[in-house]
């Protein structure tokens, strides 16, 4: 590997580590409570508070944007902790209708104008190789701030502390490398390490760090787009994981 | 019972005297070119808005109702427009603007279109077999297609060929005049290296001898890859551009990525009219092209 090359790719790495970094706690206590969509309609609801605020004119503030985005985010999480405080035995399908409706709204909204395709694309596959600075510290400074408020609230039985955090983390993520590889980060470590009863997080971390680090080398070495490598990449380490401990 | 046939046929006579020619534009510089030919004489819907691809766009239903009414349809051509046209005009039931009829016109008909491909593969991406579609970047191709445009609206519409006439010298004279305004102020640009966000801008440096050394995107809609990006940082390393350019529709973040890492300016282009606040018609579109490339060079 050249310079130039481990220039492009280590501010990438360092953004798979920071979605890492929050995804994977809270991808193992989205799978115990079996809301595993709960991410993308969370996303879904925060993009449309991005598409809003592009209808309303603001996308050159750039922070208030962000405002606009993590409140619709906290008020998707409001909605999915009501589901689950009140319809807890339907509340999958609840979720899936939000995304569904999120989702469908954000194209009606964007009809009439606007860079509607390029919005969901970027949204879907993500940018993970264009990320910059300015978004790499913001990420990590909201990440630590939520794993902080997490480690002091995590026994907390209020369904809405936990939504919410989450709901922060994935607005950021969505943000940084796209919906693809936060749903491939939240479950994918989580489900390979699901038997395990000890060193169950370093060893979740240890498969979401070599799936990044895989998936970009390998965008290198045979010209792949590097969210989708990544994605399969992690997806292939965590079956082979899953597999290894099943055979000891 | 006579005197509300009279009143009736009346008012059909005299909306008939007013009628306007119903023109269906895929993309606003046609709707603007046609603007300039035909005055009121024509009713004026576009297809597409100036932020959005017009390689991809939906089939919506007013859009089919538009296509049902119009006498005329005015795209680019040169498949720009094939996931979309054919179904709508399929759609409308409209014969009178079906390929290859009075009502249908193609603007890359009568202009010279660059990178025709030798060899054609869908792999390498949104690849024209007639080549690349985005003639509107090149002032020098509405002069043609001006021309052509004037001569249909009078084929379709021979009570106001004078009319046309009139308009098109007028606008060809006043347009040359602006070309070679233009020409004179970007004296500067010629010879420049620049790179683009996606190839989308052949007419634009061929007219203006911008020297394109590399795509950001070789395959438009296409997340490249790390392998490509690293070519690309290399060819800068060898070759170092002044500017990027990308078209207003487009995501700003690949050109951002790259302008922050070559230390090189990022040139949104508003690409047609209604593209940026000053590009409000053609004059306004090549007016704000040429101040945001010079600005570019600072």
């Amino acid at each position: 590997m050249n310079v130039l090359e481990f220039d492009i790719l280590l501010p990438a790495f360092i953004a798979g580590l920071l979605v890492l970094a929050t995804h994977i706690p809270f991808g193992i206590r989205v799978l115990q409570r079996g809301v595993i969509f709960a991410d993308l309609a969370v996303a879904q609801i925060a993009g449309l508070g991005v598409v809003i605020a592009g209808l309303l004119d603001l996308t050159d503030k750039p922070l208030l944007v962000q405002l606009i985005a993590a409140s619709s985010a906290l008020c998707g999480a409001a909605l999915l902790a009501w589901i689950e405080r009140n319809a807890a035995e339907v509340k999958e399908a609840y979720i899936g209708l939000t995304f569904v409706l999120a989702a469908s709204l954000g194209i009606l909204l964007m009809s009439r104008d606007a860079h509607a395709d390029e919005h969901l694309k970027d949204l879907l596959v993500g940018q993970i190789l264009w990320v910059n600075n300015t978004q790499l510290i913001g990420t990590a400074v909201l990440s630590a701030v939520l794993l902080f408020v997490w480690r002091r609230l995590q026994n907390s039985q209020n369904h809405f502390v936990f939504y919410a955090l989450f709901a922060l983390a994935i607005t950021a993520s969505v943000q940084l490398v796209g919906i693809y590889l936060v749903f491939a980060s939240l479950i994918v470590p989580a489900l390979a390490t699901y038997k395990l009863q000890q060193y169950r997080v370093a060893f979740a971390f240890g498969i979401g760090i070599a799936g990044y680090a895989c998936g970009l080398l390998l965008s290198v070495w045979i010209d792949l787009p590097a969210g989708v490598a990544i994605v399969w990449a992690m997806a292939l380490i965590g079956l082979l994981s899953a597999l290894l401990k099943r055979t000891d | 019972m006579k005197k509300i046939v009279y009143a009736i046929s009346l008012l059909l006579l005299s909306s008939q005297a007013h009628a306007a020619l119903n023109v269906l534009a895929c993309e606003p510089e046609w709707a603007a070119l046609t603007q300039e030919l035909a005055g009121d004489k024509v009713s004026l819907y576009t297809a597409t808005g100036a932020l959005q691809d017009p390689h991809r766009i939906e089939a919506r239903p007013s859009l089919i109702a538009k296509a049902r009414r119009a006498n005329l349809v005015v795209c680019t051509g040169a498949e720009l427009e094939v996931a979309w046209l054919p179904v709508v005009l399929r759609e409308s039931g409209n014969n009178r603007i079906l390929p290859g009829g009075d009502g249908y016109f193609e603007a890359a008909h009568f202009v010279t279109m660059l990178e025709v491909p030798a060899r054609l593969d869908r792999g390498d991406g949104d690849v024209h077999a007639q080549g690349n579609p985005h003639i509107q970047t090149d002032p020098r191709n509405f002069l043609p297609v001006a021309t052509a445009l004037s001569q249909r609206l009078a084929q379709l519409d021979p009570g106001n060929a004078v009319h046309y006439q009139q308009r098109l010298a007028a606008f060809n004279q006043k347009w040359r005049a602006a070309i070679s305004d233009w020409e004179q102020q970007a004296a500067p640009l010629k010879g420049v290296a620049v790179m683009v966000q996606h190839k989308g801008f052949p007419y634009l440096s061929n007219w203006l001898g911008l020297n394109e050394i590399v795509a950001l995107e070789p395959k438009p809609g296409m997340e490249p890859s790390a392998a490509h990006l690293a070519q690309v940082l290399n060819a800068l390393q060898h070759r170092p551009v002044r500017m990027v350019l990308r078209a207003a529709y487009q995501n700003s973040r690949p050109s951002e990525w790259i302008a922050e890492r070559a230390h090189i300016a990022a040139v949104e282009l508003p690409y047609t009219v209604g593209g940026s606040e000053r590009a409000k018609d053609l004059y306004g579109l090549f007016d704000d092209t040429m101040a945001r490339l010079l600005a570019g060079l600072k």
